[in-house]
């Protein structure tokens, strides 16, 4: 997985009716975009260290945005 | 299969000085039921929701404690490399339900039994297929050919 800051990562629920979580990318801590993230969640603003799985995918509409925002 | 690639959920870690309450609210927020206590990039403890309840909400202790005052230390781990039939054995002998994952000194993610027991499934699946075509398709052979 690649992220960068200002990315959501989105992770999928794991039962029937779970939803889906999502959190921000604060921090990349691991080499050229890897993980681990500092992340921040949405709802109540705690941030963790956050080490992706096969559940966890990047969205990276916010950063997209941003750099055609500063073009 | 490495054990990496046995792995389901994502992991989630929080510095040792973090409070009690936190690491119940990024467990909920996460939809997982244990963390990975890191200091300075090394894993040194875990704390599960269960670890809250027994060694935090039962002895008092308050909202505000440190987190590290209820972790599970030292953590049994597994190198993400090796075969993921090795974890069964690392359960087998020890009384948890969930290893840590590293690579190096490193903590990369979290495999528990849940984890392990669908692959089971899935490997019992592959197994049984060709039995159960066998048995609702069958096929007779033909004779072996009588020799001289």
């Amino acid at each position: 997985m690649r992220a960068e800051v200002g990315d959501r990562i989105v992770i999928k629920g794991h039962r029937i009716g779970e939803p889906d979580r999502d959190c921000e990318v604060l921090e990349v801590r691991g080499p050229n975009g890897g993980p681990p993230y500092v992340v921040r969640w949405e709802e109540d603003g705690h941030e963790a260290l956050f080490f992706p799985g096969s559940d966890a995918s990047v969205d990276h509409l916010r950063s997209t945005h941003e750099r055609e925002g500063a073009s | 299969m490495r054990t990496i690639d046995a792995v389901h959920r994502s992991g989630v870690g929080l510095g040792p000085e973090r409070t009690i309450r936190e690491a119940a609210s990024v467990m909920e927020q996460a939809g997982v039921g244990s963390l990975a206590i890191i200091d300075d990039e090394r894993l040194v403890g875990i704390v599960t929701d269960r670890d809250l309840v027994r060694r935090g909400l039962a002895r008092g202790l308050p909202a505000d404690a440190r987190v590290d005052s209820v972790m599970s230390s030292p953590v049994l781990t597994i190198d993400a490399d090796v075969d993921h039939h090795e974890a069964f054995g690392l359960f087998r002998r020890n009384a948890v339900r969930r290893l840590a994952v590293v690579r190096g000194n490193q903590f990369v993610g979290m495999i528990s039994i849940d984890d392990l027991l669908v692959y089971l499934a899935c490997d019992l699946t592959d197994l049984a297929r060709p039995i159960t075509a066998e048995i609702l398709f069958a096929q007779h052979d033909s004779p072996v050919p009588a020799t001289a």
